[in-house]
């Protein structure tokens, strides 16, 4: 409900509203998560062409303090504290209007081992694809009323997303699915997809 | 004539009475300027983020810290109390629970070899020296007003025994976006001490070691720049930084004496020739550096200077070295060059620095004080820090003064030596090795050696009276809180 609402925002934001945000994001944000949300440093995540909802889910999480990963209590849950549903939805809005782009491409045999665990997931180890829920391009969706949305996952950074699958893995960062997903996936597996993730362009 | 000539020979006279006071100011002020670098948890507490968002490991500043410190210590998430006008300009924004936190450092230092004992007897000072505590600080630190906010700092000092004024940096900080969504931060800073207001660990306010023994030797030679004026002058700094990267900042720095009194009146000021090292007008400040960042590197490169026209002054009330006339012209310049690289295992950070200081000193010269009108001075600081997980981390650090010989700025007399020059010479070389352990990210244990290869322009008989560079040694053991 409370995202359906700050979506409703996110489209009737005025220009004065989207100065607003881009000000936060490009005087606040891009000091971590670089401009445009092309993060320098693999710590700090990607926000470039990323979800809105997936955005404004976690901003809202940072906000209730309800997303526990170490980088969420150290940084976000400050950042995060003094903004409002409109606030929260106008950097959703800037950032998922952002051109993404492909990462680093590392080792190809490892690329190759991670789009085959993408793609059709890994029977052995009972993971289900990946990309049946973030798209056949890891562009995450928005969802919609009644289905749940996905963060886009392609040009992520390695490190960032292996703290996430590990901070899922051990519960830090709660997520039933994610959890259900990480927890019987091996280092070399997620290795092998995150840096297939990262690889992927637009 | 006669009574000229008389006033003359007074003043000469005076002047060489008041050589070691000279000497004595130029140690003081290095010991004073020994770097006293600090973190700061009221940042913390008013914006919500933990120690790790601005510092790798306290004090030094991460990219984030550096943009925090140049938006004006601004970010602000605490309630506030606010009022605004009738057209919805803020006319007040002020957090309700005041930014204050405190540091204290409690230390013990070891000499390697005793000092002659001041009595002139044979025996030797005490080898080892407990300051509890060495410095207790007090800081507000945080927003002030919409667009203001301030680092100030009180500090107790056993050395000094009181409480006194410490590095305070109080800025106006706007930003704005510019075409192809760059950013410029602007803004100006009052502040206390050439470099206080600057965004690197490079720099002589918040370069390595943050943290030293106030109860060992120091050798003669800094350059002004190098601390010898902090908390002694007012300065006013434009600043203004684009894009995050290309950063640049210029400013004037007036003496602004503490405890310092004129003699007729017992007040603050006016200033007289009982004052000693007193800018004359206002010193010219300048600093440009230009940061890049790619995939969790940080390097930055950087050049910063000033000018320093001061009057030795010094006198006293029956024979005062008048504030006017010639001066003493010190035109310090330097590079700079950091690296980083922060991940949540590893952190490594190199920072260097050369100043180079050429000097004109007329006025000392005209006293009697010096040997030469034209002196130089560089000094060099390269300093490589290593951390795993923001807990253990150790840092090696080399140091070297060098300039021409002057043999009445760095004179071999009097007994019993050890803050003197057998040569004349300011050569000053050593090392500076380092090892932490943070329990708790304001809680810093360290552990610190000193080294010196080269004290005073020599290694073996450096003093003239037996004492050997490497004597002056030392170990410092440090219990480092902030909270």
């Amino acid at each position: 409900m409370l995202l359906g609402l700050s979506l409703a925002h996110a489209e009737d934001m005025d220009a004065s509203g989207r100065l607003a945000a881009e000000r936060v994001a490009i005087g606040t944000c891009a000091n971590c998560h670089g401009p445009q949300g092309h993060s320098y440093s693999p710590k700090f995540p990607v926000l470039a062409g990323q979800q809105a909802t997936y955005l404004i889910a976690q901003l809202q999480e940072f906000k209730a303090q309800s997303r526990g990963d170490a980088d969420a209590l150290g940084y976000m849950w400050g950042m995060a504290a003094p903004l409002d549903d409109g606030e929260i939805a106008g950097l959703a809005d800037y950032y998922s209007r952002q051109t993404p782009r492909a990462g680093l491409v590392g080792d190809a045999a490892l690329i190759a081992r991670g789009k085959d665990i993408y793609q059709n997931g890994d029977g052995a180890h009972g993971i289900p694809p990946c990309g049946a829920c973030h798209g056949p391009a890891a562009a995450g969706t928005p969802g919609s009323e009644g289905a749940a949305g996905f963060p886009r996952l392609a040009g992520q950074h390695v490190q960032y997303l292996m703290k996430q699958l590990r901070s899922f893995q051990n519960n830090m960062r709660n997520v039933a699915v994610m959890h259900g997903v990480a927890a019987g996936l091996p280092v070399g597996d997620m290795q092998a997809v995150a840096n297939y993730l990262q690889s992927l362009g637009p | 004539m006669t009574q000229n000539a008389s006033s003359v020979v007074r003043q000469v006279s005076h002047v060489k009475r008041m050589r070691n006071l000279w000497i004595f100011q130029i140690i003081f002020s290095f010991v004073v300027a020994t770097p006293v670098a600090h973190a700061v948890p009221s940042f913390a507490r008013q914006t919500g983020m933990a120690c790790e968002a601005c510092h790798t490991v306290f004090p030094e500043l991460t990219h984030f810290g550096r943009m925090f410190k140049a938006n004006g210590y601004t970010l602000n998430n605490l309630k506030q109390v606010r009022d605004i006008d009738a057209a919805k300009q803020e006319l007040l924004t002020l957090s309700s629970l005041p930014p204050i936190s405190a540091m204290i450092q409690i230390s013990d230092s070891w000499l390697k070899s005793p000092l002659p004992d001041g009595t002139g007897a044979p025996a030797r000072s005490q080898t080892s020296t407990a300051g509890f505590p060495q410095q207790l600080s007090i800081f507000y630190a945080g927003k002030v007003a919409p667009h203001v906010g301030a680092m100030i700092q009180l500090t107790y000092a056993n050395d000094s025994g009181t409480i006194g004024i410490d590095n305070t940096d109080v800025r106006f900080s706007n930003s704005m976006l510019l075409p192809h969504e760059s950013s410029l931060i602007y803004g100006i800073s009052l502040n206390n001490n050439p470099t206080v207001s600057d965004l690197w660990n490079t720099t002589p306010a918040w370069g390595f070691p943050y943290a030293a023994s106030n109860a060992t030797v120091s050798p003669l030679a800094a350059t002004q720049i190098d601390g010898a004026l902090a908390q002694d002058v007012a300065g006013l700094t434009a600043y203004a930084m684009w894009n995050e990267s290309l950063y640049g900042e210029v400013g004037a720095y007036r003496s602004a004496k503490q405890g310092v009194l004129n003699p007729i009146t017992g007040a603050a000021g006016p200033l007289d020739g009982t004052a000693s090292n007193v800018i004359d007008g206002a010193a010219p400040y300048g600093r440009v550096a230009y940061e890049y960042q790619w995939r969790g590197h940080d390097i930055e490169v950087g050049l910063y200077g000033a000018t320093f026209k001061l009057f030795p002054g010094g006198g006293t009330t029956s024979a005062p070295a008048a504030l006017s006339g010639p001066v003493n012209e010190f035109r310090d310049l330097a590079e700079d060059i950091q690296y980083q690289y922060i991940a949540d295992q590893h952190l490594l950070s190199v920072a260097a620095t050369r100043i180079h200081e050429s000097m004109r000193l007329d006025a000392s010269l005209a006293a009697g004080t010096v040997s030469h009108a034209n002196d130089d001075l560089t000094t060099t600081r390269v300093t490589g820090t290593y951390y795993f997980r923001r807990k253990f981390g150790a840092s090696i650090s080399h140091f070297s003064t060098t300039g021409s010989a002057d043999t009445g700025m760095y004179p071999g007399g009097p007994a019993p030596g050890v803050i003197t020059s057998a040569n004349g010479s300011p050569d000053t070389k050593g090392w500076i090795v380092e090892a932490n352990y943070l329990p708790w990210l304001n809680t810093k244990i360290s552990l610190q050696y000193t080294t010196y290869t080269q004290f005073n322009g020599g290694s073996g008989n450096y003093d003239g009276f037996g004492r050997d560079a490497s004597a002056n040694g030392s170990t410092y053991l440090l219990f480092w809180l902030a909270f």
